[in-house]
């Protein structure tokens, strides 16, 4: 049932301001209005409201490029996209709505107050390993200590209504976590950020299952912390640039880099793109979601333990990250990976986004839930005790509502370690 | 070919073209002027009352007194095998259509319990075949209809092709209406390959586990202590589907008693259930909801709204209630 | 003319109007009433090309805000138009007459399930393909199955009477339908038809399948379910001429055979739809044909066979069989993602639909060839070979002067090309705005002013999608036309 609306009172008498939005007539001529995304959008299929569709989202932005102003109502309906692109693959024109997404978000971040600048410290902070780290630290603490249900309550009051939301839907963030180890220079394992301050655990994995095929792997040192994939969603674009610098001058040479968060391997897939020097092409090329390397060496991995340490086997349903699904096509190698150990289920759903969307489930925190409930149901369907998720975002988001959500390495990881034991 | 000479005056409306020029030009003129002799024969005046074979002659009420009767025109006009279509008078019997389809391996499951019915009337009583089932409504079956109107004037409503959705969707509506909006003049029906098999079997097993067994059976029949199961399609299949309902109690046999021809009880499907162990001779057709008994039965109810509507159409499409009057289809 | 999603500026009387309007609907419906510019700017199209602004946007989550919504727009005296995903193609859903438009895809919940009678409740806004998805693990599906079945509503199935590839052994939506809860012009809720076998009376369910909106606002709809077929094959063949193509139509069909799917594809179709679904379509080819056969074993082998004797006999370059279901799906998907995916020639399309009869299929697509290449337009052909469903679009780019005259001369001359050989105007996607000034090609006056007294006895004051289906001057009962804005599209 259609429930969340992505806009509240519509502003249709409110002012209007002026607004540049530099997207050539023909890309935004490419859509022919067939409609074929909608039911491939999520936020669409929660409001079933034409504003919340990539079809709606296009035609605006054709009536703003055209007019050259806009106005909130329309800065509401931008911001409601969750930017997971379901929409690319099921058109059958090949419109690159993502891209037109992006040019909009980035026009209303530097010629309007789109992003308010609290909010522009706090993505500039992700890039900030120490602060960051320092940060989560003080969250966990203040988690044990019981110090949310102060903010909780505090959230009750209008100024605070949404931090205190947003740390409803926190998870429990670890207060220590003991320091990776490099093992060779075969490839690099990209950490993040806000993925190695609260997951450090899942890159442990990861690295464990690249090492079971005998290639050593060589770390990023902390200041390649953050991709910039965030900020380039918020329409920082020029704090994605920034910070795409920082990350390929720490990771230099020939070595594959090996990405195990969907969402920063599709923007670093994109640095050539963004920063548009041959340079940046050149890393972007090295640059691999880890499960397409595995995929390509899966006889390299060790084989699967026998029956499989009498416990009961593991259903594993795979939810694919959208930006592993539709922006990086890379889902199938997942599976590849993941078959080598376990019986692998599918759900029915197209590969709908489960609302994570970055810190989309932070901002819009109620159709986010809405999007996740339609999810929450596909993995029911399967009858699967275990979900795999390349994302820490989508894991996050669907372990809130109880979910048992593991990165698919950990998953090997931990199969790998029991037939060793 | 049964043809009835052009009787007297020129066609009154456009369309009416397939074939070569020539032959499709006559064709049409000679069709065109049958339906024409028809409408003038209908009027715009007195209360008329067209006849078929009056096989359900008092279904919905018989016509008044002193109304005058008229005929439909008869006889397969058009039948193109490779389109499966075929044109044909509302007055031809379905025995003469069956039989002309028949040549080229086609039919039009019309499926009266009397095949001197005419096509006319099976339609205008609405009423479909054992084999409903598996081929539908004979609503379904309908492509184009004419019709004659109060005002004596000739409406073309549908088209003739297998598949067309252009305007009103009159010729459901005249489906079913016992000639009280329009006597049919001509329709053109859609065809189909007459199955390579057939089979019945009958047994004492039970008809709703038949059902869930079978993959779209042509009709199941049952009487609330015996049922009568058609298969039709490809001879392996047939077999095979056969075979699936040996162990269920069925054994082949020649076909279902004589089905019942007076009262049609209209519930749905899964009510039919409830009848086992009712007295009576009937005959149910199972997966329809349809009952057939020796005895008149009382139709159901119309919803107010519904009544409110179908007296409107009644009224503004045969103000003077000239059109069967007396009959009622609610 | 296209308005795209340009405005139409509301005079100050219309203004007044329509905010008296607005405040009545915001009561019943509150934010879920919309009249921000923006909005009614992505409401005033459909699929087609038409567009035109409405006054008030309403999304209704029951049958009871959508009698509410009627009830307001008749004391106001102002037309109202359902829509369901607004994929329709014949500017069924393009709103005239500054009316009020009544989305219906929050209404989109599959209410019951019934296996014992065959049927499935649903609101108007579920989505076909969600409905066969939910139907598959108990063994049915939804046979209507429209190129957007995985966008198209229910509601909009029942408002123009769907087809689809599947239809040719299916039959159409209304053969599909058993009851519908509908909202009546009058703002009174009924049901028409029923689960049970003969509901008495007129057949209102029949009429009301296919009235394009025109008739009431269906709420609910009990829709049949078809058994899933135990064996399906599909096969491609391919063919260095269309015409040995379309005549292999003709033999298929002359042989007995009733496929559940008989698709055909020209060769700029061929190239369009391989370079979006990379599904292995032969690029070199003047035109293929998709052939579904499905039932049980016996009968589908069969067919087979007599497909393969059909291709031989018409010179198809090869018959691939579809190995399995994976394979199936790819054919299908490049086939029914085909329309969208001509935006990869130009960035507009216009998608004609009539129906010939088989036997003029090469004759009618020749004329197609030569009437586009007439208007200096390109023509694309992907369509339902088996029930003679042309499907011609024209591809355009919308901003050139002048193209839009073209096209709808150039959809004007296949629509009469299509009569002549004995066809109709439209064989699945409705009149609708598009075909409405071509009815008289197919129906006299009189058949048109019969329809339209049926259609006045559920809407005396034609408030339900006006101007649709009839053309004007059929009736006098033309009140609705003081609504329609200076420079809108009529």
């Amino acid at each position: 049932m259609s429930t969340a609306s992505p806009v509240g009172e519509p502003s249709g008498t409110a002012g209007t301001f002026p607004l540049q939005l530099d997207i050539d007539s023909d890309t935004l001529a490419s859509c022919v209005a067939c409609g074929m995304c909608l039911p491939h959008c999520p936020t669409y299929r929660v409001t079933g409201e034409e504003s919340a569709s990539p079809r709606g989202r296009i035609a605006l932005m054709r009536d703003v490029a055209e007019r050259g102003e806009a106005d909130e109502a329309f800065v509401e309906f931008m911001d409601a996209c969750i930017q997971c692109r379901g929409c690319e693959t099921a058109c059958p024109a090949g419109v690159r709505y993502g891209h037109m997404m992006e040019v909009t978000r980035e026009a209303l971040a530097s010629q309007t107050g789109y992003q308010p600048r609290l909010r522009r410290l706090a993505y500039r902070a992700l890039g900030m390993p120490r602060l960051l780290g320092f940060g989560s630290r003080l969250l966990g603490l203040s988690q044990r200590l019981g110090l949310m249900r102060l903010i909780g309550l505090l959230g009750r009051a209008r100024p605070f209504r949404q931090l205190g939301a947003m740390t409803a839907s926190l998870p429990r963030v670890p207060v220590r976590q003991s320091p990776l180890i490099a093992s060779g220079d075969d490839v690099w394992l990209f950490t993040g950020c806000v993925m190695d301050a609260w997951m450090r655990d899942t890159h442990r994995a990861v690295q464990a299952v690249i090492e079971s095929t005998g290639a050593g792997v060589a770390l990023p040192p902390p200041r390649a912390s953050c991709c910039g994939s965030l900020h380039l969603h918020a329409g920082l674009a020029s704090d994605t640039r920034r910070l795409a610098r920082k990350v390929m001058a720490a990771l230099p040479g020939e070595a594959p880099i090996l990405i195990d968060s969907a969402g920063c391997g599709a923007t670093m897939k994109e640095y050539g793109h963004l920063l548009g020097t041959e340079e940046a092409r050149r890393f972007a090329e090295r640059v691999q979601d880890v499960h397409e390397w595995l995929a390509e060496r899966v006889d390299n991995l060790p084989s699967a333990a026998p029956g499989a340490n009498g416990s009961a086997p593991l259903q594993i349903a795979v939810q694919d990250p959208c930006h592993l699904r539709h922006v990086q096509q890379a889902h199938l190698p997942v599976r590849a990976v993941l078959s080598r150990y376990f019986d692998v289920v599918e759900l029915d759903d197209d590969g709908l986004c489960c609302g994570a969307g970055g810190a989309y489930s932070q901002q819009h925190p109620e159709v986010a839930g809405a999007v996740r409930e339609r999810k929450v149901a596909a993995i029911e369907r399967t009858g699967a005790n275990v979900v795999a998720s390349a994302n820490p975002g989508c894991t996050l988001h669907l372990r809130a509502v109880g979910l048992d959500v593991r990165h698919p390495l950990e998953i090997v990881a931990e199969h790998l370690s029991a037939r060793e034991a | 070919m049964n043809r009835r000479s052009s009787g007297g005056s020129e066609p009154q409306w456009e369309g009416a073209s397939t074939g070569s020029p020539d032959a499709g030009a006559s064709l049409a003129a000679n069709i065109a002027a049958e339906v024409t002799a028809f409408a003038h024969e209908v009027g715009s005046c007195d209360p008329v009352t067209v006849v078929g074979a009056q096989a359900h002659w008092d279904v919905g009420g018989t016509p008044l007194a002193g109304t005058r009767e008229v005929r439909a025109p008869a006889g397969v006009w058009e039948h193109e095998p490779s389109e499966m279509t075929v044109r044909c008078g509302a007055g031809t019997t379905v025995a003469d259509l069956s039989a002309h389809l028949a040549q080229t391996g086609q039919m039009v499951p019309l499926d009266p319990a009397d095949d001197a019915a005419t096509v006319g009337g099976v339609l205008a009583c609405g009423f479909s075949g054992h084999r409903r089932l598996r081929y539908g409504h004979v609503r379904d079956l309908v492509l184009q209809t004419r019709h004659v109107d109060a005002s004596g004037k000739v409406v073309t409503a549908g088209g003739p092709t297998v598949k067309n959705v252009s305007g009103y969707d009159l010729a459901r509506l005249l489906v079913g209406s016992l000639g009280t909006l329009g006597l049919l003049a001509e329709v053109i029906l859609r065809t189909l390959p007459v199955p390579a098999a057939s089979q019945w079997l009958t047994g004492d097993g039970d008809p709703f586990a038949a059902f869930d067994l079978l993959y779209r059976p042509s009709s199941i029949l049952w009487n609330g202590s015996h049922a009568w199961i058609l298969l039709e399609g490809d001879p392996a299949d047939v077999a095979a589907e056969a075979s699936k309902l040996e162990p269920a109690g069925f054994a082949p046999c020649d076909g279902p008693p004589p089905i019942p021809a007076v009262g049609r009880e209209s519930m749905r499907p899964s009510d039919l259930r409830a009848l086992a162990g009712t007295g009576g001779e009937w005959l149910a057709e199972v997966g329809i909801g349809l009952v057939h008994r020796h005895e008149a039965v009382q139709a159901a109810p119309v919803a107010p709204a519904n009544a409110l509507l179908m007296d409107q159409l009644k009224q503004r499409l045969d103000p003077d209630n000239r059109l069967n009057p007396g009959r009622r289809p609610w | 003319m296209p308005v795209g999603y340009g405005r139409v500026v509301a005079s100050e009387i219309e203004g007044a109007a329509d905010a008296a309007l607005l405040a009545d609907l915001r009561g019943v419906l509150g934010d879920r009433a919309r009249d921000n510019d923006f909005e009614r700017g992505l409401y005033s199209r459909d699929g087609s090309i038409e567009g035109s602004s409405p006054a008030i946007v309403c999304l209704p989550t029951s049958a009871a805000d959508v009698a509410q919504i009627v009830r307001i727009c008749r004391q106001h005296r102002r037309p109202f138009l359902a829509r369901g995903s607004g994929t329709g193609l014949a500017g069924g859903a393009v709103p005239v007459g500054r009316p009020v438009v009544v989305a219906t895809s929050k209404m989109d919940r599959i209410i019951e399930v019934d296996i014992a009678n065959r049927i499935a409740w649903v609101e108007p806004g579920v989505l076909n393909l969600d409905l066969s998805r939910a139907l598959s693990p108990l063994g049915f599906h939804f046979a209507p199955d429209p190129s957007s079945q995985q966008v198209c509503s229910i509601g909009g199935n029942i408002a123009n009477n769907s087809g689809g590839p599947h239809c040719l052994a299916y039959g159409v939506t209304t053969a599909h339908v058993a009851a519908l809860e509908v909202v009546l012009p009058s703002g009174e809720i009924t049901v028409f038809g029923g689960v049970d076998a003969e509901p008495p009376g007129f057949d209102l369910r029949g009429l009301f399948v296919g009235s394009e909106g025109t008739m009431g606002i269906a709420t609910k709809a009990a829709v049949r379910l078809t058994p899933n077929a135990p064996t399906v094959r599909t096969l491609l063949l391919d063919f260095d001429d269309v015409s040995e193509g379309s005549a292999a139509v003709s033999a298929i069909i002359a042989a007995g055979l009733v496929p559940s799917a008989l698709e055909m594809m020209d060769q700029r179709a061929i190239e369009i739809v391989e370079a979006f679904a990379h599904a292995g379509y032969p690029t070199g080819a003047a035109a293929v044909l998709l052939v579904e056969l499905d039932g049980l074993g016996g009968g589908v082998e069969a067919g087979v066979e007599i497909v393969r004797e059909v291709a031989e006999r018409h010179h198809a370059g090869h018959v691939r069989v579809a190995a399995d279901d994976a394979e199936r799906a790819l054919l299908w998907k490049g086939r029914k993602n085909a329309f969208g995916a001509v935006a990869r020639i130009k960035p507009d399309y216009y998608l004609h639909d009539t129906v010939v009869p088989r036997s003029r299929l090469t004759e009618v697509l020749e004329k197609v060839y030569r009437i586009a290449d007439a208007y200096d337009l390109i023509a694309v052909n992907v369509f339902h070979a088996g029930d003679g469903n042309l499907h011609p679009i024209l591809a355009f780019d919308r901003r050139e002067p002048g193209v839009d005259e073209r096209v709808k001369a150039a959809g004007r001359d296949i629509v009469a090309a299509s009569i002549e050989a004995g066809g109709v105007l439209s064989g699945e996607h409705g009149i609708g705005l598009e075909k409405r000034d071509y009815m008289g090609m197919l129906f006299s006056t009189h058949d048109m002013y019969t329809q339209d007294l049926v259609r006045e006895t559920f809407d005396p004051d034609g408030l339900a999608n006006p101007l649709k289906i009839i053309p004007t001057g059929s009736r006098c009962s033309d009140s609705f036309h003081q609504h329609v804005p200076e420079g809108a599209w009529v």
